[in-house]
């Protein structure tokens, strides 16, 4: 630490911070020019004025106004945030019960369950949501199904071309990703602490109410905000399965970059929807930890 | 051989019916892409390879089957090529921009896929790049990235650089000390992102469809189908890119870990 070394430790020390940004730099250079210039044009593009297939540059907040008080948007807006927090909600819970009897019950056989669930994330995202179609549908598998054993007299219509299906086909396809997070998130958990807080006479609900839930806690988070702002912006499902009532903020700013052209007014619902989905999330997120605590 | 308990018996029906709800999707249409019938719906009427002949024999599935080919490649080889030395950067970077800049790659993950099809969109339009295969694939690394880094870094935290210090001392410059010890060992986690960026490209439809101009590639041929209509074509064509992108992300998964 003293004369010659101390100038040598510090001498590598900066040769390898410089070394970490030419490392970094490439990386950096596309993200920049390809993920934030185009997030910040989008922003610009929001303020811009739309006439007829035209678009000019300007600095308006009417696409805002439009986006914030038209009771149609504001409708799909509010729908497309109850379908998200339904969906991810259920997601949540399915991959917390999953990983935790994956974990806990079962951890001879994790390694094939995992692997299970990774063809499942792999396995094709318009195919499956074409494939609930397939099953949802009124002469599909649940309906024919449900008819042959009696259960009910005519199809069940409400499965398909509805909000059921789009939370239903969205959490099967989120649901892998949400496993992730959590799963690895219990495999982080300390056996020994576990074993302590059973040796001082803990119950198996004191525990997981004392240990492993505060301590999954924030790969709990992590599953809920990638399920709910993926399902938010959405628009591959709710437009195969969702029908008219199941229509979703997605399909309203994909068509304003295609039939409608409007690309501002598109820019501006997208904008003013992720800040929405952001606020909504910090206060789930906020009784998420209330609740742990 | 011992009577299971009831925290076995509960939790195994759990996990049963999550895998089943995961599998049935998949069975659905791997299963209809061999029906007699062109009706989707149950009982099979019979089994038939003609969906598949008729898929393959479609030009439009070759055009789209070859940039679908090229854009994973591209954008595996692109994908590494950026991300690999990010994922060491990340080690040698100060503790406090480390986290701002992972963050910062991992973002495009957990960004919507409609946001980035239409930032990409303007803009292009806006330093007037044409659209095509070549833009799609802009988008498709910029997906593959945070999964490169991902792994890459899962990879190199439970990796023992004191190794590296005893080839140096040993008289191997850097280069050789990169190239003879930590490549070898590195090379599976590599080679299993690339695989994995491949899987992504191959499956990912929204992006595409903004930006890809008029090359088709499977996913964005899959959908026009769909629009027009029932047709088992679509779960063979389906049944043969899940097969590609399963199998590519199962080697992926022997080879690397991807820890979020």
């Amino acid at each position: 630490m003293y004369g010659p070394f101390a100038m040598n430790l510090t001498g590598s020390q900066r040769s390898v911070k410089r070394l970490a940004l030419l490392q970094v730099a490439p990386a950096a250079v596309f993200w920049t020019a390809f993920f934030l210039i185009p997030l910040a044009i989008l922003v610009r593009y929001s303020f811009f004025e739309a006439g007829f297939l035209t678009i000019t540059p300007a600095f308006d907040l009417a696409n805002y106004q439009e986006a914030v008080t038209n009771g149609l948007y504001r409708e799909i807006i509010v729908r497309t945030i109850v379908i998200g927090l339904a969906t991810a909600t259920l997601v949540v819970v399915l991959a917390y019960a999953f990983s935790y009897v994956v974990t806990f019950v079962f951890p001879r056989r994790r390694e094939l369950l995992f692997f299970l669930v990774m063809v499942a994330l792999f396995s094709g995202y318009l195919v499956r949501i074409y494939a609930w179609r397939t099953i949802l549908g009124e002469q599909g598998i649940v309906n024919s199904l449900l008819l042959s054993t009696g259960l009910v007299d005519e199809p069940l219509r409400f499965l398909i071309y509805s909000r059921v299906a789009v939370v239903i086909t969205m959490t099967n396809i989120l649901l892998p990703f949400a496993i992730l997070p959590l799963y690895s998130a219990m495999q982080n958990v300390p056996r020994e602490v576990i074993e302590a807080a059973r040796s001082l006479g803990g119950s198996g609900l004191a525990v997981f109410r004392t240990v492993t839930f505060p301590m999954t806690m924030t790969g709990a988070k992590a599953a809920f905000a990638f399920a709910f702002v993926l399902t938010c912006g959405d628009y591959v499902t709710p437009t195969l399965v969702g029908g008219t009532n199941g229509i979703m903020i997605g399909n309203v700013i994909a068509d304003q970059f295609g039939v409608s052209y409007n690309w501002p007014l598109g820019a501006a619902l997208a904008i003013t929807t992720m800040v929405a989905v952001l606020v909504v999330f910090a206060v789930v997120s906020r009784l998420m930890t209330v609740v742990a605590r | 051989m011992r009577r299971p308990t009831v925290r076995q018996v509960v939790g195994g029906l759990l996990v049963a019916c999550v895998i089943g709800f995961l599998a049935l999707p998949i069975l659905v249409t791997v299963v209809f892409s061999f029906n007699a019938s062109p009706r989707l719906s149950f009982p099979i009427e019979g089994l038939t390879l003609d969906w598949y002949d008729r898929g393959l024999r479609d030009p439009m599935f070759r055009d789209a089957l070859r940039n679908s080919v090229v854009a994973a490649v591209v954008t595996a080889l692109v994908a590494a090529l950026i991300g690999v030395p990010a994922s060491f950067a990340l080690r040698g970077l100060a503790p406090r921009i480390r986290p701002l800049v992972a963050g910062g790659l991992l973002l495009p993950a957990i960004v919507p896929a409609l946001l980035l099809g239409i930032a990409l969109t303007v803009f292009l339009e806006e330093v007037g790049l044409g659209l095509s295969l070549e833009t799609a694939i802009i988008g498709h690394v910029l997906i593959a990235l945070p999964f490169v880094v991902l792994s890459m870094v899962a990879r190199l935290d439970s990796f023992d650089f004191s190794i590296v210090e005893a080839a140096r001392s040993l008289g191997a410059g850097p280069a050789r000390g990169f190239a003879d010890v930590v490549l070898p060992l590195i090379r599976p986690s590599i080679v299993g992102a690339m695989l994995l960026s491949m899987a992504l490209s191959l499956d990912e439809f929204v992006v595409t469809f903004f930006t890809r101009g008029g090359d088709d590639t499977l996913p964005v041929l899959i959908w026009g189908l769909l629009r027009r209509g029932i047709d088992p074509t679509i779960n063979a064509l389906a049944t043969l890119i899940l097969a590609g992108t399963v199998t590519l992300a199962l080697i992926a998964n022997r080879l690397t870990k991807v820890r979020l």
